[in-house]
């Protein structure tokens, strides 16, 4: 999804900047006589009327598409529970006590089935991102203390999933990690 | 006499400016270098440069989008040399306190120093109050500016009229305003609102760390207001460099100057409220925030970009559309400013979009976008200015020899630095990572890349730099 984003902002950079070359050599060419742009009025109610229907279309499309609304309705199989700290992720199947933390060893989900993530933090701000793989970050939530985000994914591949913190939390944040397995 | 001493701030603040860009550029490719393995730094030091780096530029860009604004309102209303003079020093001060806080004491929370952590004892307690004290007095001497600015603009126009709604019903009402005023008030206030959300935040601050604990916040309260102090105050000195557009563009192009029109009233004053909401973007991956929240920041950023594009950017395409315009260094910097401002906001909008930003969020996607407007816009509008202002009293004519030479290296160096953001960023690299781990060590090559591109686009600021400081310290130095 990621590439097919990059594709489409590369394609709308290209054709804004060309735009932007076609005015400026429009204007080296102009001469005293030329007149500009005419009915700019109406050019401009276009252009709005464009961009408003694209950004609604775009709206209607990739809301529903939001991680609240995917699976809110299905019941997961499976839910895993999360602590994070400066600098580890804890794991557990059980409910994880704030002052006695403790993970189980490694943690396995099940393939094409909804599970949820419940993740908190034990002290600053974090983040759970989940990584497949081939590396590729398919989801993910923010671990912030005192709240507990609920993350609900659906695993079509079966294999090793890495988990990286991506919220800025500290000298070791580049090294807090773990992971667990889809069977 | 007046005019002299504003005349004189403004040359100081931009040689300012220019100098604290230099080294804040240098501590970002010193970071995209440990990045790519070229150096290596230990962390806590990478992340005091990154605080470091981030909260320069944040400062200098929008102190150098007010001293535009304070320059060109001299035009139109008697501002205070004081305000001006107060928020100079007390911008030095505030930098000075900062540099050491990190340099020193190793504060490193991030520029936007997101509760709890800069309260956790991992750097000295007095770094933590420095800190604190060098954002309260950044805060405090902004605020002050913003203030007088604001005042000075309602003392000649009335609330109507500074908001030009008199322009709505009538094509040619008896008190005009102008659009610079409209749009200076429109992004005053927004400055206004996020100086005062930094005052409550850092209240709250200084209450938990001054009462060791016994008084706590509330983390998803202290989220929101960081956010709406550091999105709205990033996004609204891109409008203060609009401002200033609206003015400059075409005085500078030869061109008749541009006037208030019901829809640029309409567009600016819808701008207020949309701008508003938009950095609710930033809580997207918060699922415990409120969902009706996390939509109107969806909305908001959507709706924020209708008058920037249907007005503005339409505007300046009208102007320039087979129009004979005396090109020069401020006006091309304009006009590329605008393009790189409307490129990074399609970068923007793609990540204000939930569904996007569930796999986007904290990758270097966002570092992508922000620098876009910021290193390719805002700064371009900035350094218009500059330009604009150290020629404008010289005697004679001031011929830029090097102008296509500095514009090439500009987009060349911005462009190489800003698609290795991107590209990693879709790469699911992490923004805010030291060093990367061995799944994730494509980022490195994107470092290389960015690092060497950033050099070019150095060299580029660095030619800015001699000329503009150049002329500015001449203009220091005789009356």
């Amino acid at each position: 999804m990621q590439h097919s984003l990059l594709v489409f902002f590369a394609i709308l950079s290209v054709v804004i900047t060309a735009v932007f070359i076609f005015v400026y050599q429009s204007s080296l060419s102009a001469s005293e006589e030329n007149q500009g742009m005419k009915n700019t009025l109406q050019k401009r109610g276009w252009f709005l009327l464009i961009l408003v229907v694209v950004l609604a279309m775009f709206a209607s499309i990739t809301i529903p598409k939001s991680p609240y609304f995917v699976y809110a309705k299905d019941i997961p199989s499976k839910v895993i529970h999360v602590a994070a700290g400066q600098f580890y992720f804890m794991m557990s199947y059980n409910a994880i006590d704030p002052k006695n933390p403790s993970s189980d060893p490694s943690i396995e989900v099940p393939v094409n089935q909804v599970v949820e993530f419940r993740v908190t933090s034990l002290d600053v701000n974090h983040n759970f991102g989940i990584y497949d793989s081939n590396n590729v970050l398919i989801a993910q939530t923010q671990a912030m203390p005192g709240y507990v985000n609920r993350l609900r994914c659906k695993f079509t591949k079966p294999g090793d999933y890495n988990v990286f913190c991506l919220e800025f939390c500290g000298s070791g944040h580049q090294i807090m990690r773990s992971s667990f397995t889809v069977k | 006499m007046e005019n002299i001493r504003l005349k004189k701030i403004t040359a100081i603040w931009i040689i300012a400016v220019l100098l604290l860009f230099v080294a804040a550029i240098t501590l970002g490719i010193i970071m995209r270098l440990n990045q790519a393995d070229v150096m290596h730094l230990n962390p806590a030091k990478f992340y005091e440069d990154m605080t470091v780096h981030g909260l320069t530029m944040i400062g200098i860009w929008f102190v150098a989008g007010m001293a535009a604004l304070n320059f060109i309102m001299e035009r139109y209303v008697k501002t205070s040399y004081s305000a001006n003079l107060i928020a100079l020093i007390f911008t030095v001060i505030g930098v000075v306190m900062l540099w050491i806080s990190a340099f020193v004491g190793q504060f490193h929370a991030g520029w936007t120093f997101l509760y709890p952590l800069p309260l956790r004892p991992l750097w000295d307690s007095w770094a933590i109050a420095l800190f604190l004290f060098s954002i309260a007095v950044l805060g405090v001497g902004w605020l002050i500016w913003t203030i007088s600015l604001m005042a000075a603009l309602l003392r000649k126009y009335s609330i109507s009229q500074v908001f030009a709604w008199q322009h709505l019903s009538n094509k040619n009402p008896e008190v005009e305003t102008p659009p610079f005023v409209l749009i200076s008030m429109i992004s005053l206030i927004g400055v206004l609102t996020s100086l005062l959300a930094a005052v409550v935040l850092l209240i709250l601050l200084f209450a938990e760390f001054y009462t060791h604990g016994s008084f706590t916040n509330d983390p998803l309260l202290m989220k929101n207001l960081t956010y709406y102090f550091g999105h709205t105050i990033a996004n609204e000195m891109l409008y203060l460099g609009l401002a200033v557009i609206y003015e400059l563009f075409a005085e500078i192009s030869g061109r008749p100057k541009w006037k208030t029109t019901w829809y640029v009233t309409i567009a600016w004053n819808l701008t207020l409220f949309f701008v508003l909401g938009a950095f609710l973007h930033h809580m997207y991956m918060d699922f415990v925030q409120p969902e009706s929240l996390q939509l109107i920041g969806q909305f908001a950023s959507y709706l924020a970009s209708l008058p920037s594009a249907a007005v503005t950017v339409f505007s300046i395409i009208v102007a320039v559309y087979r129009t004979k315009i005396k090109w020069s260094m401020p006006n091309l910097l304009f006009l590329i400013g605008t393009c790189g401002w409307i490129i990074g906001g399609v970068g923007a909008l793609i990540d204000a979009t939930i569904s996007n930003n569930f796999v986007l969020h904290n990758t270097l996607w966002v570092p992508a976008h922000f620098h876009t407007y910021n290193a390719m816009g805002n700064v371009l509008f900035s350094l218009g200015f500059f330009c604009w202002f150290s020629t404008q009293f010289s005697a004679k004519e001031v011929v830029d020899r090097m102008r296509s030479l500095k514009i090439a290296l500009l987009i060349i160096g911005g462009i190489g630095f800003l698609a290795a953001f991107y590209i990693a960023g879709a790469d699911s690299i992490p923004r805010r990572y030291s060093n990367y781990p061995s799944e994730l060590a494509a980022g490195k090559s994107y470092a290389l890349l960015g690092a060497v591109s950033a050099m070019i686009y150095l060299i580029a600021i660095i030619m800015f730099f001699v000329n503009i400081t150049k002329r500015c310290l001449k203009m220091l130095f005789t009356h």
